[in-house]
């Protein structure tokens, strides 16, 4: 179960309205308590990714590095990575899939005309194979 | 002694640590000195073969080691190892078709729903389908509309022009708004507007021998709204390469066809014309016109050929041209069929990539910008001549519904096929300056008229297009 407090939703939600149609992405700050995971704050990241972005997104490490040392600076955890798939549903695809790593949460979020959708987080396997969905608590206004 | 940062979700196997110390005097050692004292962490970081996995990357302080020494990279005591993930994906490849429809969708199909040769299986058919339209004009205009409406999945356009005034007769997707903008974003927008659930790729190039196979491969066929038969040719040859049904549908004037090739078993485009016409032989609709109800009425048959084939039900064009007589409202039908020794679609070809079809189609590859050529004479000296009140005869070449659009009040109107018969009423005597809309036909008119003994014939450059652009700008252009 990964839970999502406001602010950090807000963040995040912001983030890929105002890409659109372009994907975004970035990364969740919180605290896991066995199989629960708490996000408090999270950070956007630049879409790396050298080509069209409608569909593709790219976070360089430098930039994960980054957002971990401020993860530990505030006495967080980094515990997740967040992208939009503009105009599209909210399912892991096959690129997200083999492109993601086993590692953390992968919360997507379907914008729709610029409109923020719907959104579901997975937790692929250890082999990339498979993602597995979890569940995903945002809060609804 | 070297610091290694341990991530949040490995911590579990590094006993609960996020950050270790370690010994050792290289990237290699350290990392083996880190797996060693954590077994469980080796399997998160190396693969079976005892490399970093392909997503694992490792920073010594801020540097990547791959772009130090990798793992003899050589780490000092007050140095700091990050593992860091590689972390990309997007919604583009290979998406794992739907399987249902939102309440929302439900909503907008149900006049599609509630019919059973569609139905929700049908439209979940339509919402999996990928769709490629070549050309946002003419063809495109209603193509785009009416697929987006009907829910094709995803609609990729090729178009590399502009909207000009002059397409909004006919292209019914853009607006006098959008005169200017490049028809691909046009196009998306009117197409959004109608059905946000659409994904529009657009591709802002000329379709090519170069990149048409890499295009077309992402889709489940193409319709073919293209003006031209260098473009023709190569989406044919392309659709039957890739094995993808080419929806065909092409205008000219009152008339149109349409029909299905490059369909399994089915003929393509070279079995019924094998060799394009000599270039120059079939005006395009630029230079013979168009109705401009008839691209509507061509372009939505092909979008009904397109939603028949993905939904798998009807009798699809395949085999048959539609011809259509729009003065005559009459539509007539021919068998067409697969030509044994089709260079293309033969069961052994002799045309296996694609081509050059510029050249195929007879066409020089850089069109030279015609030379001002000896005894031509530009608009603004014929402006100066008429000013001056020289006497020579103003020759316009055009047909009279041309004439009748704009005209140079003094000249005298004979159009370029009369101009055998009455070559009797002009004066060899008086110079004569012959005018057309651009200068091809008045180029004729006078070596023509140089032919039947005329000494004194010039050609207005540019025809009355130029006179527009160069003398009056009153002058309308069409």
């Amino acid at each position: 179960m990964i839970k999502i407090e406001p602010g950090a939703w807000q963040i995040m939600v912001d983030h890929a309205q105002s890409t659109f149609p372009d994907e975004c992405c970035g990364v969740m700050l919180g605290t896991t308590e066995g199989d629960a995971k708490h996000v408090t704050t999270a950070i956007a990241v630049e879409n790396a990714y050298k080509g069209k972005q409608e569909d593709r997104y790219e976070i360089r490490p430098e930039d994960l590095l980054a957002a971990d040392k401020d993860a530990r600076a505030q006495a967080l955890d980094l515990i997740g990575i967040f992208h939009s798939h503009p105009d599209c549903d909210a399912y892991f695809s096959k690129t997200d899939l083999e492109n993601s790593c086993p590692w953390y949460s992968f919360v997507v979020l379907s914008v729709k005309g610029g409109k923020f959708d719907h959104a579901n987080s997975f937790r692929p396997n250890a082999d990339q194979t498979i993602a597995e969905k979890e569940e995903l608590i945002w809060p609804k206004s | 002694m070297a610091k290694v940062l341990i991530p949040t979700p490995l911590r579990q196997f590094a006993g609960k640590q996020d950050s270790v110390e370690l010994e050792g005097s290289t990237v290699g050692e350290v990392l083996s000195a880190l797996t060693t004292q954590f077994p469980d962490l080796k399997k998160q970081i190396f693969n079976d073969e005892g490399k970093l996995r392909s997503f694992v990357n490792v920073y010594l302080n801020d540097e990547d080691i791959r772009y130090l020494k990798k793992n003899e990279t050589v780490v000092a005591a007050a140095d700091t190892l990050s593992i860091v993930p590689s972390i990309a994906g997007g919604s583009t490849v290979a998406e794992p078709p739907v399987t249902t429809l939102s309440k929302d969708e439900i909503l907008r199909y149900s006049r599609h729903l509630i019919m059973p040769e569609v139905g929700m299986d049908g439209q979940i058919k339509l919402k999996n389908a990928k769709v490629l339209l070549v050309g946002a004009g003419g063809l495109g205009a209603p193509l785009g509309l009416y697929l987006a409406a009907a829910g094709v999945g995803r609609i990729g356009i090729v178009d590399f022009d502009v909207v000009d005034f002059t397409n909004l007769q006919r292209q019914v997707i853009h607006g006098t708004k959008d005169v200017g903008r490049k028809k691909l974003d046009s196009a998306h927008d009117r197409m959004k507007d109608i059905n946000p659930n659409v994904h529009i790729d657009r591709y802002d190039v000329a379709l090519s021998s170069e990149n048409a196979l890499e295009i077309i491969s992402s889709y489940d066929m193409v319709v073919d709204g293209t003006d031209n038969f260098p473009t023709r040719y190569l989406v044919n040859d392309a659709c039957v390469i890739l094995k993808k049904p080419n929806v065909y549908g092409s205008i000219f004037r009152f008339e149109g066809q349409a029909t299905v090739f490059a369909y399994p078993g089915g003929p393509c485009y070279r079995c019924l014309y094998p060799e394009p016409p000599p270039p120059g032989l079939v005006p395009s609709c630029a230079e013979g016109g168009v109705l401009g109800i008839l691209p509507g009425i061509i372009g939505l048959i092909q979008a009904t050929e397109a939603v028949k084939l993905i939904l798998g039900v009807g009798e699809s064009l395949v085999g048959r041209l539609m011809l259509y007589d729009a003065l005559a409202m009459k539509f007539r039908e021919l068998k067409l069929r697969r030509n044994p020794e089709c260079p293309v679609c033969d069961d052994h070809p002799t045309v296996t990539k694609l081509i050059d079809y510029q050249q195929f189609c007879g066409i020089p590859q850089h069109a030279p910008e015609p030379e001002f050529v000896e005894g031509d004479i530009m608009p603004a000296e014929v402006k100066a001549k008429l000013d001056r009140g020289d006497k020579f005869l103003l020759l316009d070449v055009r047909e009279p519904h041309e004439y009748q659009i704009c005209n140079i009040p003094s000249a005298k109107l004979i159009p370029l096929g009369d101009l055998p018969k009455r070559v009797n009423e002009l004066d060899s005597s008086t110079e004569i300056i012959a005018h057309c809309k651009s200068g091809m036909r008045s180029a004729k008119a006078v070596d023509f008229l140089k032919q039947s003994g005329f000494k004194k014939v010039r050609n207005m450059k540019g025809g009355i297009l130029a006179w527009s652009d160069q003398v009056d700008p009153s002058v309308p252009k069409y």
